[in-house]
C-alpha cells in the first residue's frame, strides 16, 4: 500500500491509489462532491483525469470547491501539492465572469484566515484550559470552558448595564437634574431614609460591606439609588425608567440568545448521533482514547480509565443478565423499595426547604441587630441554603446505594435531585421573601394596606431583595475560599504525609464536575434574579467568576486526583446548559411577577411614581409620536397577528415535515446499506456455485484461446 | 502582516495553506517546532526544497507524542516511506489531520489506517487485540480482551465477514459524538 504511494508522488495522473480497496470503490466513485456539506464531507473520489475533461464544463463554484477540498483528501501533502499545481495551470481557462468569482471567494477564504490569526489573541485562558484538557480530561475541561462561558455572559452583560443604566445615572446625578415628586400618597410611605445616623464604629464598614447596609444601600449597587430622572433638553430626551427597564428585558433576552446558540451546536451533535447506546464498545475502543493527552501520569490514568469502562459495561451487562433473571417477587420487591426510597429522598429535600423558609423567616424577622450576631442573622438565609446542599446530597447518595439502579443511571438520578433542590431552595428563599414582603399577597392586611406593601419592615422593599441576592453570592464566594483554604489542602497535607488507613481510605479529593457545574448554575440564576434590583451584580459575579477560574484551577493542580469514572463531555455540555436555562426561566419568572404584581416602593427607585414597574411602557408609549403609535396599534392588532400567526403555524409544520423526511430517508439509507451487504453475498454464493458446475468448461476454453 | 519571514516563499507557504488546515502564522509555528527536534538537520531555508527527514525517534520524543500508545503507527501512517521518518510535509500533514478544522471523514479515514496494524486495509481481529492492549496497558484478562473484540466485531461489521472495512468503520465513526473531539493534538 506504501510502496505504491511512493511511486509517483508528483505525477499528474493522480488516481485513488491513496484509497483502500479498489473492490469496494464502485459503491463511492458515484458519489459527487458539489455543496458538500460542512457536517459530513463526502470525499471526493473522482480523480484529476476526470476533473481535467470536466473544468470547462464546471461552473466556478466547482473551482473552490475543488480548492478546499484539497486539503480534506487523503494524500500526501507532495501529491496534494501535484494536484493543486494542476488545479492552478487551469485557471487561465475560465472566462472573466467565473474567475471574478473564484477570486473573490478565494479573498474571502483569506480574509477568514486572517480574522482567525486576529481573534487567536483574544481568546481567554487559551493554555490554562489546554493544560486541564491534557491532563484531566474532557470532562474536566468542559466544566472550565462552561466557566469561561458564563464569565464572558456576565462581563458583556455589565458593559450592557453600564451603558444604558449606570453612566446616564451618573451623569444626571452629577448635573443635577431634578426628580419629580408628587406627593399624592401619604407621606407615610414615602419615608425612606437609608442613610446612617450618628457615630459609626469602624468595623462597621466591614460589616456593611459584607450585608450591603449602612454606606453600601444608598449606592449604584441597588436599586433605591436610582432616580426617575426623565430628561428632555432639545433634541436628547433620556428616561431613566424606561431604560432600566429596557435594559432588564434586553439583559434577559441578550443571556437566552446566547444560551440558545450555544446549546445549538451541542444538540446538533446529540442529534446526528442519535445518542444511541449501539455501538458502545466499538466507540470505546476506537473513539475512547484522548489523543491530546500529555504526560506519562496522563496517560496510565487514561488507560486506567479506560479499563475501568471497559470493566463496569461489561459489568453491566452481567447485572443486566441477572435482573432479567430475577423472579417476580424480587421484582416487585425491588421495584416497592425504589419508590420507598424515592419518597424518602424527596422527604429530605422538602425538609431542606422547610428549614430555609425557617430561617429566611427568622432573619427577616431580626434584621436590624447590630454587630456580628446582627451579620449571623443577616446570612441566615445563605448558610441553611449551602447546608442544605451539602447534606441533602451526601445522604441522597447513600439512598441511591440502596437503590441498586444502573451505574448510568445512578448518575442521572443523582444529578436530576441535584438541580431540583438547588433551584428550589432559591425558589424557596424568593417565596419566603416575597410572602413577607407582600404580606403573603394580602393587600387588605393591616401592613400592607397603605402602601400596597409591608412599607413598615420594607421601605425599599427592591433594595432588600437586591441585598439578599448580594449576599448569596458573597457568601457562596467566601464558601468556596474558605474550603479551598481549610478542608482542600489540609486535606491533600494529611493524605500525602500520613500513612494511616483512614487517611488512605479517605483519599486525595476527586474533581466531580456535575456538582461544581451546579454549583456555577446556582450562581448565575441568583445573579438573574437579582439583575433587576442589583444592577452592579453582573459586574460582581464577573469578578467573582474569574477569582473561581483561579481557585479551582490551582485545588485541581495541587490538591486532586483525576476521577476515575469519566464523564462524557459532549452529552453533558447540553445538560449544563439545559440547566443553565431552566436556571434562566426561573428568574425570569421572578422578574415578571415583580414588574407586574408588585407595587413598586414610593420611597426610592426609578419607578416610585408608576403603579407597577410595567405602567412604565404604556407610558411612554403615549408620549410616542401619532404614526408610531398608530403603527405599533396596527402590529398588535389582530388583522396583522392572525394572518402572522397562521404563517408561522405553516412554517412549523414544513420545518416538521422536513425533520421527518429526513429521518425517514436516513433510515431507509441504512437499510439499503444492509440489503447491499446482503445482495453482495448472495452474488458471491452464486459465483462460487457457478464457478463449482462449470470448471471443465471453463478451462478448456482458456486453453483453447 | 509583514512577509519578513525568508524561510518559504510565498507560493509555497500559499500552498501550505491551501493543503492544510492552518493559517500562515501557525505553519510557521509548526515549521519551528519541526526545527527544535533536531536543529542541525533542519535548514532555516526551505525555498531550495531540501530533502530533509527526521528519524522516528526525534518524532515520537515530541511531548506531544511521547506519551501516545499508537505513537508509532500514528508516525508510520503520515510518513511517506511508512517507516515512521518524516519530512516537513509529513510532519504538517499529520498535525492538519489531527488539528481541531479537519472533517470527520478525513479523521476516520486516518484513524482506520493507524488502527490497521499489519496494513491490510481491514481491521481484523489481531488488530483490534493490539489496539485493546495498547489502549489498556495488557490489564485486561485474555477473556475479557476476546470478549470486547467479539462485542467490536458484532455491533461494528456490517458486511459479516468477521473484520472491519473502512465503511464499516466510517459508519461507526458517523454515530460517535466524542470523536472529533478525541481526534485531535494540540500543538
Amino acid at each position: 500500500m506504501t510502496s505504491e504511494r511512493a511511486q509517483n508522488p508528483s505525477s499528474n495522473e493522480v488516481s485513488q491509489t491513496g484509497f483502500p480497496g479498489e473492490q469496494q470503490s464502485l459503491r463511492l466513485r458515484g458519489v459527487s462532491s458539489g455543496a458538500s456539506d460542512q457536517n459530513y464531507p463526502q470525499f471526493n473520489w473522482r480523480s484529476t483525469s476526470e476533473e481535467e475533461e470536466e473544468e470547462e464544463d464546471e461552473d466556478e463554484d466547482e473551482n473552490c470547491e475543488e480548492t478546499r477540498e484539497i486539503r480534506s483528501r487523503p494524500m500526501h501533502m507532495a501529491l496534494k501539492r501535484a494536484v493543486r499545481q494542476v488545479q492552478e495551470m487551469q485557471v487561465p481557462v475560465v472566462s472573466s465572469g467565473k474567475s471574478w468569482k473564484w477570486r473573490h471567494a478565494k479573498s474571502l477564504r483569506k480574509l477568514k484566515n486572517n480574522s482567525r490569526e486576529f481573534l487567536y489573541f483574544f481568546v481567554l485562558w487559551r493554555k490554562s484550559l489546554q493544560k486541564i484538557g491534557g491532563n484531566f480530561g474532557g470532562g474536566v475541561q468542559s466544566y472550565f470552558l462552561f466557566l469561561r462561558f458564563l464569565v464572558v455572559l456576565n462581563f458583556f452583560s455589565f458593559l450592557l448595564i453600564a451603558g444604558f443604566v449606570l453612566i446616564p445615572s451618573i451623569v444626571f446625578r452629577s448635573v443635577g437634574s431634578s426628580t419629580g415628586y408628587s406627593g399624592f400618597v401619604g407621606s407615610q410611605c414615602m419615608k425612606y431614609d437609608p442613610n446612617p445616623q450618628g457615630l459609626i464604629v469602624f468595623y462597621k464598614y466591614f460589616l456593611d460591606l459584607l450585608s450591603g447596609t449602612g454606606f453600601m444601600e444608598y449606592s449604584y449597587l441597588f436599586y433605591g439609588f436610582y432616580n426617575n430622572t426623565m430628561v428632555e433638553s432639545g433634541n436628547f430626551s433620556y428616561n431613566i425608567p424606561l431604560a432600566y427597564l429596557g435594559t432588564a428585558a434586553f439583559y434577559f433576552a441578550f443571556c437566552l440568545i446566547c444560551m440558545i446558540a450555544r446549546m445549538g451546536s451541542a444538540f446538533r451533535v446529540t442529534v446526528a448521533t442519535g445518542g444511541s447506546t449501539v455501538g458502545n464498545y466499538s466507540m470505546m475502543v476506537f473513539t475512547g482514547w484522548d489523543y491530546s493527552c500529555l504526560g506519562d501520569q496522563a496517560t496510565k490514568l487514561k488507560q486506567k480509565n479506560i479499563n475501568y469502562q471497559l470493566q463496569v459495561d461489561l459489568e453491566e451487562q452481567r447485572l443486566k443478565r441477572r435482573a432479567a433473571e430475577l423472579t417476580l417477587g424480587q421484582k416487585v420487591l425491588l421495584y416497592s423499595l425504589r419508590v420507598l426510597m424515592g419518597v424518602l429522598s424527596l422527604a429530605l429535600i422538602f425538609a431542606a426547604f422547610y428549614g430555609i423558609a425557617l430561617a429566611t423567616d427568622f432573619s427577616q424577622q431580626k434584621s436590624g441587630q447590630e454587630g456580628i450576631l446582627g451579620l449571623i442573622f443577616e446570612y441566615l438565609p445563605s448558610i441553611a441554603i449551602t447546608a442544605g446542599n451539602f447534606v441533602v446530597p451526601l445522604l441522597c447518595d447513600q439512598i441511591a446505594l440502596v437503590e441498586k439502579y444502573p451505574p448510568s443511571n445512578t448518575v442521572i438520578v443523582a444529578l436530576l435531585r441535584s438541580v431540583f433542590l438547588r433551584l428550589m431552595s432559591l425558589g424557596i428563599l424568593l417565596y419566603t421573601l416575597w410572602s413577607q414582603i407582600t404580606c403573603e399577597g394580602d393587600t387588605d392586611s393591616a401592613a400592607c394596606k397603605l402602601c400596597y406593601y409591608n412599607h413598615g419592615d420594607y421601605p425599599c422593599w427592591e433594595t432588600r431583595v437586591g441585598q439578599e441576592m448580594y449576599k448569596l453570592t458573597l457568601f457562596d464566594f467566601l464558601i468556596h475560599f474558605a474550603v479551598l483554604i481549610l478542608v482542600e489542602f489540609p486535606r491533600r497535607m494529611v493524605v500525602d504525609n500520613s500513612s494511616s488507613k483512614l487517611a488512605q481510605w479517605v483519599g486525595r479529593q476527586e474533581f466531580v464536575v456535575p456538582s461544581n457545574v451546579l454549583v456555577l448554575v446556582y450562581g448565575q440564576t441568583v445573579v438573574w434574579a437579582g439583575a433587576l434590583f442589583c444592577p452592579l451584580l453582573p459586574l460582581i459575579n464577573t469578578v467573582k467568576f474569574v477569582f473561581l477560574f483561579y481557585f479551582k484551577k490551582i485545588t485541581l493542580f495541587y490538591n486532586c486526583r483525576p476521577a476515575l469514572k469519566t464523564f462524557r463531555s459532549t452529552k453533558s455540555n447540553f445538560f449544563f446548559l439545559l440547566v443553565l436555562l431552566l436556571g434562566w426561566g426561573l428568574a425570569l419568572v421572578v422578574m415578571i411577577y415583580s414588574l407586574s404584581e408588585i407595587h413598586p416602593s414610593f420611597g426610592c427607585g426609578p419607578f416610585r411614581l408608576f403603579s407597577s414597574m410595567w405602567s412604565v411602557f404604556p407610558a411612554s408609549f403615549y408620549s410616542l409620536p401619532q404614526t408610531s403609535q398608530e403603527f405599533l396599534f396596527f402590529i398588535g392588532s389582530q388583522a396583522f397577528l392572525t394572518p402572522l400567526f397562521v404563517l408561522f403555524i405553516v412554517g412549523m409544520c414544513y420545518f416538521i415535515a422536513l425533520a421527518s423526511v429526513y429521518g425517514k430517508s436516513v433510515a431507509l439509507l441504512r437499510e439499503q446499506q444492509k440489503r447491499e451487504v446482503r445482495d453482495k453475498q448472495f452474488l458471491v454464493k452464486q459465483i462460487e456455485e457457478l464457478k463449482k458446475l462449470h470448471p471443465p468448461i471453463d478451462n478448456a476454453a482458456v486453453y483453447e484461446s | 502582516m509583514g512577509n519578513k519571514q525568508t524561510i518559504f516563499t510565498t507560493q509555497q507557504l500559499d500552498a501550505y495553506q491551501d493543503c492544510t488546515y492552518f493559517t500562515r502564522k501557525e505553519i510557521l509555528r509548526l515549521f519551528y517546532r519541526y526545527r527544535d527536534l533536531a536543529p542541525q538537520l533542519v535548514p532555516l531555508d526551505y525555498t531550495s526544497h531540501p530533502d530533509v527527514k527526521l528519524p522516528y525517534e526525534l518524532i515520537g520524543s515530541m511531548p506531544e507524542l511521547k506519551d501516545n500508545p499508537f505513537r508509532q503507527r500514528i508516525a508510520e501512517v503520515f510518513s511517506e516511506d511508512g517507516e515512521g521518518n518524516m519530512t516537513l510535509d509529513d510532519f504538517l500533514d499529520m498535525f492538519s489531520v489531527l488539528s481541531e478544522m479537519a472533517p470527520r471523514d478525513l479523521k476516520a479515514y486516518y484513524a482506520f489506517k493507524i488502527y490497521d496494524f499489519n496494513n491490510d486495509d481491514f481491521i481484523c481481529k489481531s488488530d483490534l487485540e493490539k489496539t485493546l492492549n495498547k489502549l489498556t496497558r495488557n490489564e485486561l484478562t485474555e477473556d475479557e480482551v476476546r470478549m470486547v473484540c467479539e462485542k467490536v466485531i458484532d455491533e461494528a461489521d456490517l458486511d459479516n465477514d468477521g473484520r472491519l472495512s473502512l465503511e464499516d468503520f466510517q459508519h461507526m465513526i458517523v454515530r460517535a459524538p466524542d470523536f472529533l473531539s478525541t481526534f485531535h493534538i494540540r500543538i
